[in-house]
């Protein structure tokens, strides 16, 4: 699903360069759910700005089923984010403004051609997150497990099938972040793949596997566990040595 | 729904669903557009006031009232004072430029006309040929009195049209004779209906003949009420009226500091003066209104450009949903074309209320056509469409990782 080998990308904050990654890869498999640790400001949320097609990386090559992203082609990158990729991020980003059930719908709004159906589709969206009740509402009357469910739901709208999840427990208590993780489960069992950033051990441990990006790149097991190698942590050593050798 | 339509629904529902924000960017261009509106509806209305009362009686007549301007309100008997003559009028006539003609004309109230057993008591006037050019009358049937009934002082009468018909119930007045003051007078013509005068005289009620019958055979008298004239060019009405007042003067002999035994009346001059100030509030205020327009405009592009920092979370919402920049802009515009638009109509009804107001108080009477406003709301749409422009291209060059990582920036 994501092949990246050596991504690199730094920002320029007056005259300084600021190098956020350097040489990172990154592989996950269809149906894969991966936690990326790290601590704050180590470069997680450009990491999935990145692999959601947000952000463009200076160097290295990213593969998003198989294919290099039309980086250039703003309509066609927007796109392909449209219908591939589903994003939950740690401050919900619900629009103030909207009802749940137009929060939901936003990507229907964005989807090339005619669309079927839109607010049913996103009343069966709400409902596979047990909100149906509360499509009505506006953000500000949800609680934080809501509103994060409800942007679930927006994730999930449009049948992508990676979904890149930014610290999505972050701002909410242990209970509605432990309800979210079991969606999140959920939905990676049922086959979805999930990108999770968390700097929480637990949050991460709920995932298949777990990678740590430090100083710029990741380490923890690159691959997918599969029959052939199956990387213990003896295994884990530096990350871009191996993306050369795969 | 199509992909177009459903963006665009969806930025109008976005302006609704923040109606403080959509309301005080359209404050400015709607007070634009009101003032603009009621302007030209005020405008407008005037003008067609004024081009009514000159095409009933014409801004190029001057009336000449004998007795001077004290006893023009004074009772009736106090008038006696007649010092207008044929010979005033006549010089008025040879010696002045920018006459073009000129009528003497006398009259008097009370004189009874009789058809068999119908009989009417009104005001009967004495005129030359030219009085009904002057004075832009229309006769209905029949004919006006022609130069050869005032050589021969004819017994020809025209009879107002309110009492031909009170005469001739049946019509067929033309030709058939009545008597006025006792004598028999033939009907040459019956004048069209004219309503009434500003000061409430009834002009349907009245006959009119020649004046050399009237002075002769009806009147017995020479002297003049009045001397009217028209004036080749009633621009210059005003300096035609100074020098009908100095010859006056100097015919009737009156000193330097005595007061004019007679009134000379631009009967229009209160209308004229209220075209040209009208005109020159109206372009004062046009021009305060475009200032409020493009003043509306820049309200718009400034609350825009400010919301495009305001709002870049929701710009970097949308773009991770899958918005392309282009949608992005296209929304931004939309939204600036929609308020602009809204901000029109507003001002367009509050103009028209305004308008309408003040022709309901009579402080101006207003008149409403649809082009200014459909010119108001097209002008409003290109307004709202370059004030959209920059914030739309700054709005879709936002970069959305940076939205969405820190959106507080």
């Amino acid at each position: 699903m994501i092949d990246a080998v050596g991504l690199t990308r730094s920002y320029r904050r007056n005259a300084t360069v600021i190098p956020v990654l350097v040489g990172l890869s990154l592989r996950v498999a269809r149906g894969e759910f991966v936690a990326v640790m790290g601590a704050s400001g180590s470069g997680k949320s450009t990491l999935l700005g990145i692999l959601g097609l947000l952000d463009r990386p200076d160097g290295g090559t990213y593969r998003l089923d198989g294919a290099e992203p039309p980086w250039g082609d703003d309509a066609a990158l927007s796109a392909a984010r449209n219908a591939a990729i589903g994003f939950v991020f740690q401050q919900f980003h619900l629009l103030e403004r909207a009802t749940a059930l137009r929060n939901v719908a936003l990507p229907l709004l964005y989807a090339a051609g005619d669309v079927a159906d839109d607010a049913g589709r996103a009343e069966r969206a709400l409902e596979a997150v047990g909100l149906a009740h509360r499509a009505l509402h506006y953000p500000g009357e949800l609680s934080g497990g809501e509103q994060q469910r409800v942007a679930i739901a927006r994730a999930l709208v449009n049948d992508p099938a990676l979904i890149l999840a930014d610290e999505p427990t972050g701002s909410l208590d242990a209970t509605s972040g432990g309800e979210i993780l079991d969606t999140l489960r959920r939905l990676a069992d049922r086959g979805r793949t999930i990108v999770l950033v968390t700097h929480e051990r637990a949050v991460a441990e709920r995932a298949d596997r777990v990678v740590t990006l430090h100083d710029g790149r990741l380490t923890g097991p690159p691959l997918p566990p599969g029959p052939a190698e199956r990387p213990g942590r003896a295994a884990a050593a530096d990350d871009a040595a191996r993306a050369a050798g795969s | 729904m199509n992909r177009s339509r459903r963006i665009t629904r969806d930025a109008l529902a976005s302006l609704l669903a923040d109606k403080r924000r959509t309301a005080l960017m359209m404050v400015g261009l709607a007070t634009g557009v009101a003032v603009l509106s009621a302007v030209v509806a005020v405008g407008q209305g005037t003008r067609q006031r004024v081009l009514g009362l000159v095409r009933k009686h014409g801004l190029d007549m001057l009336m000449v009232r004998a007795g001077g301007e004290a006893q023009v309100f004074a009772p009736r008997a106090d008038r006696g004072l007649a010092v207008l003559f044929e010979a005033d009028a006549r010089a008025i006539e040879a010696e002045l430029p920018n006459v073009a003609m000129v009528s003497a004309v006398q009259n008097q109230r009370g004189i009874p006309v009789v058809h068999q057993d119908r009989s009417v008591t009104t005001r009967a006037f004495g005129v030359e040929d030219d009085w009904m050019e002057i004075r832009r009358w229309g006769v209905a049937e029949g004919e006006f009195v022609s130069a050869a009934d005032l050589a021969t002082a004819s017994r020809v009468v025209l009879l107002g049209a309110r009492v031909a018909r009170d005469l001739f119930p049946q019509g067929g007045a033309v030709g058939q004779v009545v008597r006025v003051a006792g004598d028999p007078f033939t009907v040459k013509g019956v004048f069209v209906e004219m309503g009434a005068s500003a000061g409430g005289d009834d002009w349907d009620d009245r006959i009119v003949m020649p004046y050399t019958t009237s002075s002769r055979r009806v009147l017995n008298r020479p002297a003049l009420e009045q001397i009217v004239i028209r004036v080749a060019d009633a621009r210059r009405l005003g300096a035609t009226a100074d020098r009908v007042r100095e010859l006056l003067r100097t015919r009737h002999a009156i000193g330097p500091g005595e007061r004019d035994d007679f009134f000379v009346r631009e009967p229009e001059d209160v209308e004229g003066a209220a075209l040209e100030a009208s005109s020159t509030l109206t372009a004062l205020l046009l021009a305060v209104a475009i200032v409020a327009l493009l003043a509306g405009g820049v309200v718009i592009a400034n609350s825009m450009l400010a919301a495009v920092a305001q709002r870049a979370r929701e710009i970097g919402i949308r773009r991770a949903a899958g918005a392309q920049a282009s949608d992005i802009a296209r929304q931004f515009l939309l939204e600036a074309v929609a308020v602009a638009l809204a901000g029109g109509l507003v001002g367009v009804a509050a103009g028209i209320a305004a308008a309408a107001s003040l022709g309901a108080v009579g402080i101006a009477s207003s008149r409403i056509t649809w082009l200014p406003f459909a010119l108001a709301l097209g002008s409003c749409a290109l307004i709202g469409l370059a004030a959209g422009v920059l914030p739309a291209r700054r709005a879709a060059r936002l970069d959305p990782a940076a939205a969405i990582r820190d959106p507080a920036r």
